[in-house]
């Protein structure tokens, strides 16, 4: 039996080799920033001495101007706030382009959205010194809620923006709202919901709308209308938010060339002109787009029509700036926008923001004043550049320290700008450095390193392919011998020698990145080890795949696997992926019946029908669902009504009474855990409830559950069948302790659905007079049943593969475990098994699959055992793989689709940890399986 | 499949595929030029359904028409039991479909109506035929594996016809998830089609082997394709 543990080894090797190679496809493909928590502080002009020192004892007086030259020179002292500030009515036209804003009187026929909005070509002849337009560049992912965040923060916003609170979408940074209330402010905002998901409650007033429809043109629109002009007449607020939807709406669902569009956009023209007239002279008015869209109506990429959007400013009092800087069309930064909105609102640019100052749309400002905002956007830069230094290391520090020396040189250098050109050259050498600087961060946070993603999914590629020949080809008497020579051995050696060979070059400086150089060298190595096993098995395989002939629904439930990973491609299915899974494991079972025959078969086949029938009722939404998602069914609260309970504590106790004398003296730990956790529901339900004694009895419920899987590891020589059970069994209580009482009964119906399965499997025909045989009930239909009946579960127990679904309260039920001095691992691992508990559940109990039942393999041979618990696992862990892949490569050709954000990196992550929790339970299972075979005295 | 000696059962077999292959094509035509596709999950559309019935029970009534002689007798005494024990049989199979159909993924709680349509449509185009030219104990054992059949006969046509039709309603489920909010992605009309569909394709082929098989005598070298699509068949 010396092929015992190679089983296990190669399993953990396998494992290895699909997470290393997912791990270098997410440090290619997930773009990832820190966000900082810093908020951008300034003193107020008044605490400053003449002498430009903070609180100084001088008490004579002098000009202002005259104070901030003495700041300016003193290049350590503290922001500024500016000393005049605005009120600004902010409009934001989701969608609007920069051509809509473009009017050519030579156009005899426009098309629809051609020539729309002459409002604004007319206001810019009229006055010239007032109104200006600028093409508004913004970086990819133009979507709605990244191009907001953008404006806001003035920072270049990715999907993954890593902070301390993952859960919520509110923004965790400085921004332009923050920094106005900070200042005492008021702001109101009208329109779309998302700016109140973003930013709650900094608000004075604000009167949001849902928006998800797309197919709605007119509603947010006309709510916004009815309120605005009101708004306009007030003047308690100093900043007016108002975001129009209509323009976006008419582009997603007609394209910009149809006449929906022309009347929206008449509409837009309408509209501005009332709000010109109806302008206070002292307010500023911006009207931008976020961003654009192609000529299908669509965004999201990068390409140019989508990125230029218009920015349309008008001031009754007159902007700063000469002939060339009015010129209209002139290219302008998204992220420029943040510090000029705050610096009109006498503001200091919000901590993360990467922009210019946009002196073209602010107000007049004399000398010194402008010195201030330069000042101060450089200051603030400049903290950046040292803060993010510290808290990350995606940007080399010689990098960053040559541009910090940069701006603190250009700090330096303005105090010394009096006339008005100095200021000018002062300003363009301002505005090339800030440029560079930002170039630099997007290289970091915008553009995916393609190079290690193609390696990834090439490493991912070369395992899956040897590994199904492996299992599909070696015939199954070879098995053992081929796991009983110096195969796995040899393969651990190399990949030993190769990463000593990754240290040395990098103690000697030749390779720069270790990580990648090991995850690199090992998965080729693993990959031309396998190929020549493969090779020098070449005759068995080929034997094999000749003689081979495999049942209708062993062909089909490998076809049914491929489809449900080949359809990870697809944003719909993604959606209902859910269904999907539910009606491929359900026709695969139903064919495996309908292959038995006989009428028990039939029964277990509807039963598990059935309970896929009632999971139903417990699957998630997600926001693109439409109209369950408005019916408020996504909306997962987190107290089980008077019902929930009793149907939580009943499926407990039913699944605990039955089981409980089928495992003998092992039934009263799973007795005392399922009372446990019960008694945990009841005494913290409702009002009436104890928290704290309630938190207690999870705390033992846990302590007997843990203590129950140590447990698991004493021998007793009677197969492994009854403590992979056992271990089934715990992995349901943890999971329904996880789950909470709301969602526990839906543990109960995977475990019921698993059950059903595995009776239907253990009668299925097998050739001739053989009781048992290899190539029926180890071949890969099982696994692939199996892994879609697990990747079912995910949906079944309440989850959807969005990050805005996942519920945090699993962390706490037991207390809050960031008291202990481990509470981090605690939390980690308690998330883990409330999203991932099912594969891994599942996972644990393929071995079963193999044992399960009157003619299953326990009755063998403990060799013939463990090859053909192997085979099971390796195929059951080969499947996610195999939709791990699926997903990666998705990812990979959708990178610039609309959806990429929404929904396939969403579904990557998941169906990693997915993957992850299955490669653990199957390591668990055949561990157990492994320890558990008695050890055989002689070979058979 | 079939063998070329049975002349009289060929024809009938190749005749009635033949109508099939007419009559439902036109049928199929005919409402989505009056714009009624897309309404065929109402109960309005119930006219379907019957012209389908009316179209299978000729069919049968050509198929059956040889054992006349020997079925008149038996058959004359009881029926009206015959129809009544058919047609609570047909309700049973009609309550398993809509069982079924809402266990694979239709709604539990409302479209009924739909998916009442669609169980009677399957009933009509699986087991409708089968009894009709078996009568209902036969058919009762066939479905449940008790009696097996010669694989060259009118009974095989009508297990493949219904094992095709039941295929093609679950590929017909493949589109349903489909974002292009198109009118035909409403429950139960991409089934429905496919019902339709697959039903229709089983005849195509039917036929197409029918042909192939009568060129093959005359042409040997055809008798590769013959042989390329007996293997296509369902086998169980």
């Amino acid at each position: 039996m010396k092929e015992k543990w190679n089983f296990i080894l190669y399993l953990v090797w396998f494992s290895y080799l699909t997470l290393s190679a997912v791990l270098m496809f997410g440090q290619g493909f997930l773009l990832s920033r820190k966000t900082l928590n810093d908020i951008s502080e300034c003193v107020s002009l008044e605490n400053f001495g003449c002498d430009g020192r903070l609180n100084s004892s001088e008490k004579f007086s002098c000009t202002e101007s005259s104070k901030i030259q003495r700041i300016l020179a003193n290049s350590g002292s503290p922001i500024v706030c500016a000393t005049k500030s605005h009120r600004v009515v902010f409009v934001l036209v989701d969608a609007l382009r920069y051509d809509f804003t473009e009017y050519n009187t030579d156009n005899k026929n426009p098309l629809f959205y051609q020539n729309r909005l002459p409002i604004i070509q007319k206001t810019i002849e009229r006055y010239p010194e007032r109104a200006r337009l600028f093409r508004f560049m913004a970086d990819p992912p133009t979507t709605t809620l990244q191009r907001i965040k953008a404006l806001v923060t003035g920072s270049l916003p990715t999907f993954v923006d890593i902070s301390s609170n993952f859960a919520a979408i509110e923004i965790q940074e400085d921004n332009v709202i923050d920094q106005i209330v900070k200042g005492g402010n008021e702001a109101v905002f009208l329109g779309d919901d998302t700016w109140i998901c973003l930013i709650p409650g900094r608000w004075l007033r604000s009167h949001a709308l849902y928006s998800f429809h797309t197919w709605d043109l007119d509603t947010v629109d006309n709510e916004v209308d009815s309120k605005i002009y009101d708004e306009l007449k007030r003047n308690d607020w100093d900043l007016l938010v108002a975001h129009y939807l209509g323009v976006d709406h008419a582009g997603h669902r007609y394209g910009p060339n149809h006449p929906e569009m022309a009347r929206k956009l008449t509409e837009t023209n309408t509209r501005l002109e009332k709000i010109i007239e109806s302008l206070p002279s002292d307010v500023i008015l911006y009207v931008v787009g976020d961003h654009g869209m192609t000529e299908t109506g669509d965004h999201g990429g990068e390409s140019k029509a989508e990125r230029t959007a218009a920015l349309f400013a008008y001031h009754s009092s007159g902007f700063s700036g000469d002939e060339a800087d009015r010129q209209s069309g002139k290219e302008v930064q998204q992220t420029d926008l943040a510090p000029t909105l705050s610096a009109a609102l006498g503001r200091p640019p919000p901590a993360p923001s990467l922009g210019n100052l946009l002196f073209p749309i602010l107000p007049n400002m004399p000398v010194a004043h402008t010195l201030l905002h330069l000042n101060n956007n450089l200051k603030q830069v400049t903290q950046y550049l040292v803060r993010y230094g510290e808290e990350s290391q995606q940007i080399s520090l010689d990098r960053l320290a040559q541009l910090i020396n940069a701006t603190r040189d250009q700090i330096e250098k303005g105090a010394s700008v009096e006339t008005e050109d100095e200021l000018k050259l002062y300003i363009s050498n301002v505005r090339a450095l800030m440029d560079n600087i930002r170039n630099i961060f997007r290289e970091v946070w915008v553009e995916f390193d393609s190079l290690s993603m193609l390696r990834a999914l090439l490493l991912l590629l070369l395992t899956v392919f040897f590994n199904w020949i492996i299992t599909e080809g070696i015939p199954a008497e070879r098995i053992p011998h081929v796991f009983a020579s110096s195969f796995v051995p040899s393969g651990l050696i190399s990949m030993a020698v190769c990463v000593g060979i990754c240290y040395t070059g990098h103690y000697f400086e030749i390779i720069d990145d270790l990580g990648h150089a090991i995850i690199l060298s090992t998965g080729l190595i693993s990959g031309a080890i396998t190929c020549v096993l493969v090779i020098m098995h070449w005759d068995g395989i080929t034997q094999r795949w000749y003689e081979g002939r495999s049942q209708f629904y062993e062909r089909f439930a490998r076809a049914a696997l491929f489809a449900s990973a080949a359809i990870l491609v697809s944003n719909s299915y993604i959606i209902e992926e859910g269904a999907t899974l539910s009606f491929l494991s359900l026709t695969v079972l139903g064919l495996m019946a309908w292959n038995i025959g006989n009428i028990k078969s039939l029964v277990l086949w509807a039963g598990f029908g059935v309970v896929m029938a009632l999971t139903r009722s417990y699957r998630g939404c997600r926001e693109e669902q439409g109209d369950c998602w408005t019916a408020g069914e996504g909306v997962a609260t987190g107290n089980a009504s008077r019902a929930a309970l009793v149907i939580a504590l009943g499926s407990v106790a039913a699944v605990v009474a039955i089981s409980r004398r089928h495992v003998e003296w092992r039934g009263y730990g799973i007795v005392i855990a399922g009372i446990f956790s019960c008694a945990h529901w009841a005494v913290g339900w409702g009002s009436l409830g104890s928290p704290s004694r309630s938190k207690m009895l999870a705390r033992g419920a846990w302590l007997v559950i843990v203590t129950m899987f140590v447990l698991l590891w004493r021998r007793d020589g009677r197969g492994a069948t009854l403590p992979l059970v056992v271990s089934g069994l715990l992995f349901y209580l943890a999971n329904t302790l996880v789950l909470g009482a709301s969602f526990a009964p839906t543990a109960g119906l995977a475990l019921l659905s698993g059950f059903l399965a595995l009776n239907i499997v253990s009668m299925l025909k097998t050739e001739g007079s053989i009781k048992f045989s290899l190539t029926t009930r180890c071949n890969s239909s099982m696994a692939c049943l199996w892994a879609l009946l697990a990747s079912y579960s995910f949906y079944g127990t309440g989850h959807h593969a969005t990050l805005s679904n996942v519920r945090w309260a699993a962390v706490f039920h037991a207390g809050d475990p960031n008291y202990t001095s481990f509470g981090n691992i605690i939390s980690v691992a308690l998330m883990f098994i409330y999203l991932f508990g099912m594969p891994l559940l599942f996972g644990a109990t393929v071995p079963l699959l193999a044992l399960w039942g009157r003619n299953g393999a326990s009755t063998l041979g403990p060799r013939t055992q463990l090859a053909a618990v192997f085979s099971l696992c390796l195929k059951f862990a080969l499947c996610f793989a195999i939709r791990v892949f699926a997903c990666a490569l998705s990812a990979t050709i959708h990178c610039r689709h609309l959806m990429i954000w929404g929904v396939f990196t969403p579904k990557l992550l998941f169906e990693v940890g997915s993957c992850t929790a299955a490669l653990l339970g199957t390591l668990i299972g055949a561990t157990l399986t492994a320890w558990h075979i008695p050890n055989q005295t002689r070979s058979s | 499949m079939f063998s070329l000696n049975n002349h009289l059962e060929l024809r009938r077999v190749t005749i009635s595929s033949l109508v099939t292959c007419i009559y439902l094509p036109s049928i199929v035509t005919v409402i989505s030029y009056k714009g009624l596709l897309y309404s065929v999950g109402n109960a309005s559309s119930l006219y379907v359904l019957v012209l389908i019935f009316t179209a299978e029970l000729i069919k049968s009534f050509y198929l059956n028409s040889n054992n006349d002689l020997q079925v008149k007798k038996k058959a004359s005494k009881n029926r009206v039991g015959d129809i009544v024990k058919s047609i609570v049989f047909l309700l049973g199979v009609k309550f398993c479909f809509f069982v079924g159909i809402i266990l694979f993924g239709a709604p539990v709680l409302e479209y009924h109506e739909e998916t009442l349509i669609l169980s009677s449509l399957l009933t009509l185009l699986t087991v409708f035929p089968l009894i009709a030219h078996t009568g209902v104990e036969l058919a009762v054992q066939l479905l449940f594996g008790v009696k097996t059949f010669p694989r060259d006969t009118i009974i095989a046509m009508l297990v493949n016809n219904a094992l095709l039709t039941v295929c093609g309603a679950w590929l017909g489920a493949v589109v349903i998830p489909l974002d292009w909010n198109t009118p035909w992605q409403q429950w139960p009309i991409p089934c429905y089609l496919g019902a339709i569909g697959g039903y229709l394709l089983s005849n195509v082929l039917t036929v197409t082997k029918v042909t192939l098989m009568s060129a093959a005598n005359k042409h040997p070298f055809l008798s590769i394709f013959v042989n390329m699509m007996n293997r296509l068949h369902i086998s169980k």
